[in-house]
């Protein structure tokens, strides 16, 4: 267990509990989690540990009592904090003799005296922007990447830290990690780049990855922004596994890709594995816009390093984690860990999460899954911190009717529709066109029922396409995939206003 | 399983869009989610009426609290702090509602089991260290850690169930 994170909290207990309190706290959540019972659930051993070293710091007299004694000198008034809310799409359900599904909403809300505080910058940045100069680049792109550079120059102030590498088949660090003091010299270094040469990845995200490193702090938002047009061939592995150690380190990279020939699976894979984000930029003249938000967001940051960590009870299994907001992208667990990057003080991040219920359930009240969310709160001195939420629905024959939560609903009716196009996707890879067919076709229906209509027309050209040449263009591909994603936008807005 | 009345795919229970086709599965799904443009548009006071009620609580308002399996709700105006319990013979503090007459021994609610404390126009719910543990809308308690309380919660103490209205 991190050392900043209260065990009280971690246990469920109050500050006053007794050591039978706490022993007795100990073994029922101990019971859940025990890696014997669960086996092929990383998360139920994140939070194991977590438990394990909440419980040897309480029963051990000396270290309770120095841990007590910090607590009282750090007053809590001044201490901001997250708030993790969990709520179901049902409360109740029935038995039934097969399984069933059900669906969380987690929703991680900023503290809300940060946000009165919006116009004072809170966090400083330590950014790194790794930008392709390769070939493809030449032209109005690398142009208006140079412009995008420059303004972020300008945004920036001299607590910030920038560094900026580029490169091609090899790696230039342009700019070596500074604070941003001499604007002019800067932006006079980046409108020297030239486009030549190939993608290699991994040489620019290595370079960048040395460059953010030396500055790392943990007053700082660590950030990598790597923007590219093409693809990388062959140092797939070996990037992920830099995003691992990133990760560890506290570096958040997020992706952008431009144009049509860049791997969307591998971007975002990498940006997944450490929170970041990863973006679809479709044309040379959007690039400003993107990396300004991106960078005006990453400045006002709450909590960085959030994580959430999910442990179904045993019988119970995670499906899928889609992250609703600030950024809708799918999510892939690290280590029983969903990264999730960034808290901004005026955002909320919300994740939905889909898990299939056992059949023949007996009745009465069960747990289904502990969640904890920790995250280092920027502004604190004590920056750790934990939510915990222990979620558990009542199994009855009869369940009062009740209608799931809008925000649950709008957010899974747009989420099917990403998911139809991942499933056209995966019947095209596995070779069946005909079922590719039919699943675009299918979303084609429901985004004309929804108003989509220009991106209904796009999923019936790729359909038409689809049946022709059994391939689909490389931008519509990315225009559905992105598109459809970004429908998620809307949906959790409406989660968002009705938040206290 | 569910049928989809649309393509007759089969989906599990619980499933809300058909996984086939897209299709909202139940008729007020459908219906919900159909007119999405004009949703987005009058999101605001949708989700609010519909996820999870108001949190203000006004001057003079007033709680309802309906108890699962009980013919009368209970009414009350919460005073700065209305502790909920079960009286008991062998212990001296009384709580401000006694849960006794809804069961509440077998349903394992402690003593002193949580307390609604009231603050300028907002209501919070805090466990109190109880035996069994209070769930908010599913959501087990930390032990004095406070939660917001809103209009048409779900409250379980032990496992007596109520729900929470504002009046």
């Amino acid at each position: 267990m991190a050392s900043g994170i209260d065990p009280y909290t971690t246990l469920g207990i109050a500050k006053d509990a007794t050591q039978d309190d706490i022993k007795a706290a100990y073994r029922r959540v101990a019971r859940r989690l025990h890696p014997d019972v669960n086996q092929n659930n990383p998360g139920a051993a994140a939070q194991f540990q977590d438990i394990t070293a909440a419980y040897e710091l309480l029963t051990d007299d000396d270290r309770k009592r120095n841990h007590d004694t910090q607590i009282v000198k750090r007053p809590t008034g001044e201490n901001y904090n997250f708030t993790l809310r969990v709520t179901p799409s049902k409360r109740a359900i029935m038995p039934l003799p097969e399984p069933q599904v059900i669906y969380l909403l987690a929703e991680i809300l900023p503290d809300p005296r940060a946000r009165d505080q919006e116009q004072k910058r809170e966090s400083r940045l330590n950014l790194t922007l790794v930008l392709d100069h390769s070939n493809s680049m030449n032209g109005t792109r690398l142009d208006k990447v140079k412009v995008a550079a420059h303004q972020i120059i300008d945004q920036m102030t001299g607590e910030d830290i920038l560094s900026i590498v580029s490169f091609n088949d090899r790696a230039e660090v342009i700019i070596p990690a500074t604070p941003v003091d001499n604007k002019h010299a800067l932006k006079a270094k980046v409108s020297m780049m030239n486009a030549a040469g190939g993608t290699e990845i991994f040489k620019g995200l290595s370079a960048g990855f040395e460059q953010n490193r030396r500055y790392l702090g943990p007053k700082l938002v660590n950030h990598i922004v790597l923007l590219t047009d093409g693809n990388t061939f062959g140092d797939h592995e070996s990037c992920i596994e830099l995003a691992r150690k990133a990760t560890e380190l506290g570096i958040c990279i997020s992706a952008m890709g431009l144009g049509q020939e860049w791997n969307d699976e591998f971007l975002d894979e990498l940006a997944s594995t450490t929170g970041g984000t990863s973006s679809y930029i479709n044309s040379a003249s959007a690039v400003i816009r993107f990396l300004n938000d991106h960078v005006r967001n990453l400045s006002n940051a709450f909590a960085e390093r959030v994580r959430l960590s999910i442990a179904p009870d045993p019988d119970v299994k995670l499906e899928s984690a889609f992250k609703l907001a600030p950024h809708p992208q799918p999510l892939t667990t690290n280590d029983g860990y969903l990264q999730l990057g960034s808290l901004q003080a005026n955002r909320l991040i919300s994740v939905l999460l889909q898990f299939q219920m056992p059949a023949n359930m007996t009745l009465g009240f069960r747990s289904i899954a502990r969640l904890v969310a920790a995250g280092d709160i920027l502004a604190n001195q004590q920056q750790q911190f934990q939510g915990l939420s222990d979620i558990s629905l009542e199994i009855i024959e009869q369940p009062p009717a009740e209608d799931p939560p809008i925000a649950i609903l709008d957010a899974l009716g747009k989420l099917t529709l990403y998911r139809m196009q991942e499933r056209a996707q995966e019947a095209l890879a596995s070779g069946d066109v005909r079922e590719a067919t039919r699943r675009l076709e299918n979303l084609a229906t429901r985004l004309l029922a929804i108003g989509e209509e220009d991106l209904a027309h796009q999923a019936r050209a790729e359909a038409r396409r689809v049946a022709h040449t059994s391939n689909l263009s490389d931008k519509g591909r990315k225009t559905l995939k992105y598109e459809t994603r970004f429908l998620l936008l809307g949906a959790s807005a409406s989660s968002e206003e009705s938040s206290p | 399983m569910m049928s989809c009345p649309y393509c007759g795919y089969k989906n599990r229970e619980g499933v809300m869009f058909c996984e086939e086709c897209g299709q909202g599965l139940k008729a007020e799904v459908a219906n919900a989610v159909l007119p999405t443009r004009q949703l987005e548009t009058a999101s605001t006071n949708l989700a609010a009426r519909a996820t999870w009620g108001t949190a203000r609580f006004g001057q003079d308002a007033s709680i309802i609290i309906h108890i699962r399996d009980a013919t009368d709700p209970v009414v009350l105006q919460p005073a700065k702090k209305t502790v909920m319990g079960r009286a008991d013979a062998t212990s001296p503090q009384k709580p401000d509602l006694d849960l006794t007459p809804y069961g509440a021994l077998e349903k394992g609610v402690s003593r002193t089991h949580a307390a609604i404390y009231r603050s300028e126009d907002t209501l919070t719910l805090v466990d109190m260290g109880s035996a069994n543990g209070t769930h908010l809308n599913g959501q087990r308690l930390v032990p004095d850690q406070p939660r917001i309380l809103r209009d048409g919660d779900e409250i379980r103490l032990g496992k007596l169930v109520a729900h929470v209205y504002f009046k």
